[in-house]
């Protein structure tokens, strides 16, 4: 048998799976002639296809010194490389496989994809759409092309491409995955959802649809779905970093901080190359409060290429902010924008921080990328109205600023379904579970610590502040906005209905669960506090958990609170903050259940005050708390806004400066806008 | 949560459990580990296999759906999916998860990589489709049945490669095929393939298309005459038998007997030939008293001359193995004994099987009861003789 006879059997019988056969033809042949090109190409081929991916790129290249080495055995050198992540040997092979033969579709299909992973969009674009010149109907390049123009914000096109891929080749899961993370940007959580479950049932191991289906249910603030999602893909890929990853933040979002950490350090060894890794950990270390290792690790994410790397760069300058360093969170806002101009994200972090003046170049910057041409996602279009009303806002140009505001709070509120019916009449029965006699008859029952402290409320009312002060005291140390209330009260299940007939021994260990969980917060001081202000809801179940606990009712003008919480896009779900009439209506309902809690609770652990008295003469709410929470006057507890803990809630901001008497009675500027508003809350326009 | 016990040894305790037919006591083990219905994975794997042994496969099946609707990318636990809907005859799913038969541990280095599409059933005029077998003489034989509705459904040239042992068989009879190539020959060239395992789901194959036209293999005219002399003057009816399978199928030992075991059957006026090949076959030198047994292992070369036997005698008896295929494909009788949990093809709770209406199942009545299936089976045998 002839050389040519011998490689003709073996890629036939390759063709036909018999590797067998395939193999020793190629043998056979390599011990006639060593190193010969189309066999080691073939033996390059078989190894590729049983996973060796190391030696098939030997091989590859072995084949490709040849003299006569065709074109595609450069472009499959070039894809193995690709997915080996040596970018700079694949694109070199994928340049010359096109220059050697420019018809060859798979050639330039392999180049634009590694184009694509390089960061030249636009010549992948190029490269992907000769392929299509060549062969129209080819799925997989529309699927490509589809991925590079999402890269490059085209993000109309990208859709069309893939919808066409599936209309193509309808068993394609790839697409199907890629659709869903674009929707899940547009909001449409179940079609993203619905897209990303038929990847899965089509190709049940491909690692980008389940962390495309995590984020859809993260997205919609389900976040144990999320993790049971990427759970269920480290089941069979437990190395994948980009899972793990993901995993530590939805573990970060569930509280449970310690793993989180740890799946975040597992995600930076399986892959130190990895900016999404680099970048949970920085995120979740930033949770921990621990600022030094967290900027080092979102430093080294925003120096990694690849997707993760605009994140990084926002969220490097977030910690700053929350860590009190406002100049260079600003430094780093400013790099941020400068390497991303279009980031919808850094604008909407940036503008919390920025003072806008009326001539402000940013302004106009970050009004042109809500321009009709600009193709933006529905949730950046989302941020970025936000943002320039926050704008508007700082110069006084009113009716602009509530034109954005009223349009960014739109499109959140259609995200979501939510019932403000519902909603109040929760609030009612939360009340009449927690009457008089049963706080008689399970009183005294809870756990006998006095470590806690809640400072409750409306979001937007001054909880943060009060926090703030009360933490600048040495006895006292702040825990932020915790969950751990809310999960206690919820796992005894429908919630307010199931402590209607708790047994008085099941208070004692909700108490005690509550504590274990804030005692290692405190760091020795003799109080923590709790500053959830969804915790108003919980009050009665504070006071028979938690007896010897102290509650701070911060209270604040309604329609500054609600006009407050209207401007802002929280990071969690406050679903009630998105229309004025729901706002106020939630607001009507809050201040009903605390006149319930107001009658029932004592006095003695009970307290209110006022975030307009605080404004005036914070000295005098100062001292009075410190004397319900049975502690000395400190006076560092005016130089609240030199602190330097962290701060992660929507007021981050505000609460490193002085005072500001700008926000007493600020609606009346805006009263025209506000008339739903005002009607809701039964408040008559000055 | 049973204390002071991690998973690796519940998962030792429940294997040896299982592995002396305790499967109640197992499951008892298990369900402690699943407290108010929670527990890891593995736990519930344990459970549904432990259900299954016990024949309760509603029970089971509701456990491996609710692990695949959590990991639908955990494959060896979609094959044991598989495994239980095609046991239950819920062949539109049952199909489509056998799929991933070959993403198991043991598997994967065997999976055949085709470097073509596969096909799923659509009309291919004017091109070839490859069809290949995959590994038993009996899968081939039972799905060679297929061969025609491939032809029909997709309009290709037809290349069948399969065992050389089966290809005369296969050659003579009007399956469609256009050419016959055996395993691992150089096939022509071709546009798109498939198992033949995969051609049930290309199909969309039901319960009710079974079986489909019948005999769909016949015997070679000239061994009929060889055989025919061969057995000339036995007393009638006369009962092919055999009692092991392959010793290197993975289930061996679930469905694999001794000629011993089957001494209930020897019984005056009924003439036995034995057709066991293998090392089993020794055993036909010492057959058990009373049983009149004529050995014919040593001089079947082949296929051809199972088949041509088969089509002389009035019965075969035997475990589940590929001889039950042959037998049915020839449309000729055959009892078949049967395991307590079966392969999945035999269906369960039944004493016939819609792929070959003329065989009977034999079914232990309790896990490794054979005494029980081969009573049984002296009873009908004594009644055939006398009904004659």
């Amino acid at each position: 048998m002839s050389v040519q006879d011998a490689l003709g059997q073996a890629y036939a019988h390759w063709n036909a799976g018999q590797a067998d056969q395939a193999e020793m033809l190629c043998q056979r042949i390599l011990a006639a002639w060593p190193g010969q090109s189309d066999a080691m190409h073939l033996l390059g081929l078989m190894a590729h296809a049983y996973g060796n991916l190391d030696m098939a790129i030997s091989h590859l290249r072995q084949a490709c010194r040849a003299p006569r080495a065709p074109a595609v055995y450069f472009s499959n050198l070039a894809e193995m490389c690709r997915q080996r992540g040596l970018l700079t040997e694949a694109e070199e092979a994928g340049r010359r496989a096109v220059a050697m033969n420019n018809t060859l579709a798979g050639a330039w299909n392999n180049l634009g994809i590694i184009l694509q992973e390089s960061g030249k969009l636009e010549e992948s674009r190029q490269c992907l759409e000769r392929v299509l010149g060549l062969q129209p109907d080819n799925a997989e390049a529309h699927n490509n092309l589809g991925n590079t123009c999402k890269r490059l914000g085209l993000l109309e096109r990208a859709e069309q491409h893939w919808l066409r891929a599936l209309a193509l080749k309808p068993s394609y899961a790839e697409p199907h995955s890629n659709l869903s993370n674009l929707l899940n940007d547009q909001g449409e959580f179940d079609r993203a959802a619905s897209h990303a479950r038929q990847a899965i049932e089509l190709s049940p191991q491909m690692a980008d649809a389940y962390v495309n289906l995590a984020a859809v249910e993260t997205a919609r603030q389900r976040h144990g779905e999320a993790l049971r999602w990427l759970d269920s893909l480290l089941t069979f890929a437990p190395q994948n970093a980009i899972g793990l990853a993901s995993r530590a933040l939805a573990l970060k979002q569930l509280d449970r901080l310690d793993e989180a950490l740890d799946t975040a350090q597992r995600a930076v060894a399986a892959n130190p190359e990895s900016g999404e890794a680099y970048n949970a950990l920085g995120l979740v270390l930033q949770s921990l409060g621990r600022f030094e290792p967290a900027l080092a690790a979102t430093s080294k994410a925003a120096s990694l290429p690849g997707t993760a790397q605009e994140k990084a760069l926002v969220n490097r300058a977030v910690l700053y902010m929350e860590f009190g360093r406002t100049a260079e969170a600003a430094a780093a806002f400013e790099a941020a924008l400068k390497a991303y101009p279009l980031s919808a994200s850094a604008h909407f972090n940036a503008a919390d921080l920025h003072s806008f003046t009326a001539d402000d170049p940013r302004l106009p910057a970050m009004e042109a990328l809500l321009a009709p041409e600009v193709t933006l996602s529905r949730n950046d279009r989302m941020l970025m109205h936000f943002a320039v009303a926050k704008a508007y806002m700082d110069i006084g140009h009113v009716d602009r600023a509530f034109h954005y505001l009223n349009e960014g709070n739109r499109q959140k509120r259609a995200s979501f379904t939510y019932s403000a019916d519902d909603t109040g009449r929760w609030m009612q029965q939360i009340a009449e579970v927690f009457s008089p006699a049963l706080l008689e008859r399970l009183g005294g029952h809870g756990a006998t610590s006095t470590l806690p402290v809640f400072v409750l409320g409306m979001p937007r009312s001054g909880t943060t502040l009060v926090e703030q002060v009360l933490a600048s005291h040495p006895s006292v140390q702040g825990a932020g906005e915790l969950m751990h209330m809310q999960r206690l009260a919820e796992r005894l299940g429908n919630f307010p209905h199931g402590f209607a007939t708790l047994a008085p021994e099941q208070l004692a260990p909700l108490g005690q669960g509550y504590v274990d969980k804030v005692a290692p917060l405190a760091q020795g001081h003799r109080h923590v506090v709790d500053k959830m202000p969804a915790n108003f809801l919980y009050a009665g179940v504070i006071r028979l958990a938690l007896p010897g606990a102290r509650i701070i009712h911060v209270k604040r003008d309604p329609v500054d609170t609600c006009l407050s919480c209207y401007s802002k896009l929280f990071t969690s779900e406050q679903a009630f903050s998105y229309d004025l009439v729901e706002l106020g209506r939630f607001h009507r309902d809050y201040q009903t259940l605390m006149a319930h809690w107001r009658a029932v609770l004592p006095a003695s652990h009970f307290m209110e005050v006022e975030y307009e008295a605080m404004v005036d003469d914070l000295e005098t709410e100062a001292r009075r708390m410190l004397d319900f929470l049975g502690l000395a006057w400190d006076p560092a507890c005016l130089d609240f806004h030199k602190s330097r803990r962290a701060v992660r809630t929507a007021s981050v901001n505000q609460v490193r400066r002085p005072l500001y008497r700008s926000s007493a009675g600020r609606w009346r500027n805006y009263a025209d806008k506000l008339g739903p508003l005002l009607e809701a809350l039964e408040v008559s326009a000055p | 949560m049973s204390m002071g016990m991690d998973l690796n040894t519940l998962d030792q305790q429940v294997r040896a459990l299982l592995g002396q037919n305790q499967f109640a006591q197992a499951e008892a083990l298990v369900r402690s580990f699943l407290p108010g219905g929670n527990g890891p994975p593995l736990v519930w794997r344990m459970l549904a296999q432990a259900l299954r042994l016990q024949g309760r496969l509603a029970e089971a099946k509701s456990v491996q759906e609710m692990l695949v609707d959590h990991m639908p990318g955990d494959l060896p636990g979609r094959f044991d999916l598989a495994e239980t809907l095609l046991l239950m005859g819920e062949f539109t799913r049952g199909w489509r998860e056998y799929r991933f038969r070959y993403s198991l541990p043991h598997t994967t280095r065997i999976e055949r990589k085709v470097q073509r599409p596969r096909w799923e059933g659509e009309r291919m005029e004017g091109r070839t489709l490859l069809i290949h077998d995959e590994q038993g003489y009996g899968d081939t034989f039972q799905f060679i049945r297929l061969l025609p509705e491939a032809k029909r459904r997709s309009g290709a040239r037809l290349v069948l490669e399969i065992n050389h042992e089966q290809v005369d068989i296969a050659r003579r009879s009007p399956l469609g095929v256009d050419q016959y190539i055996t395993r691992g020959t150089l096939p022509p060239a071709f546009d798109v393939h498939c198992e033949m395992m995969s051609l049930p789901q290309a199909l969309g194959l039901q319960l009710s298309d079974l079986p489909g036209p019948l005999p769909y293999l016949t015997p070679d005219p000239a061994r009929l005459e060889k055989w025919r002399a061969r057995l000339e003057g036995l007393p009638r009816p006369i009962v092919a038998m055999a009692w092991a399978g392959r010793p290197t199928h993975f289930n061996d030992a679930n469905r694999s007997m001794t000629l011993a075991d089957m001494a209930p059957l020897g019984m005056p006026g009924v003439s036995f030939v034995t057709i066991q090949k293998g090392p089993a076959a020794e055993q036909a030198k010492t057959p058990p008293p009373g049983m009149s047994l004529t050995h014919l292992s040593d001089e079947i070369s082949d296929f051809d001359d199972t088949a041509a036997i088969f089509s002389l005698v009035d019965l075969l008896i035997s475990v589940d193995s590929s001889p039950v295929h042959l037998a049915g494909a020839l449309d000729r009788p055959a009892w078949v004994m049967l395991p307590f949990m079966p392969d999945w093809r035999w269906l369960m709770h039944r004493s016939d099987t819609p792929w070959y209406p003329r065989h009977r199942l034999f079914r232990q009545p309790s896990p490794g009861n054979w005494g029980a299936v081969v009573q049984d089976m002296a009873a009908a045998l004594a009644a055939l003789r006398d009904n004659r």
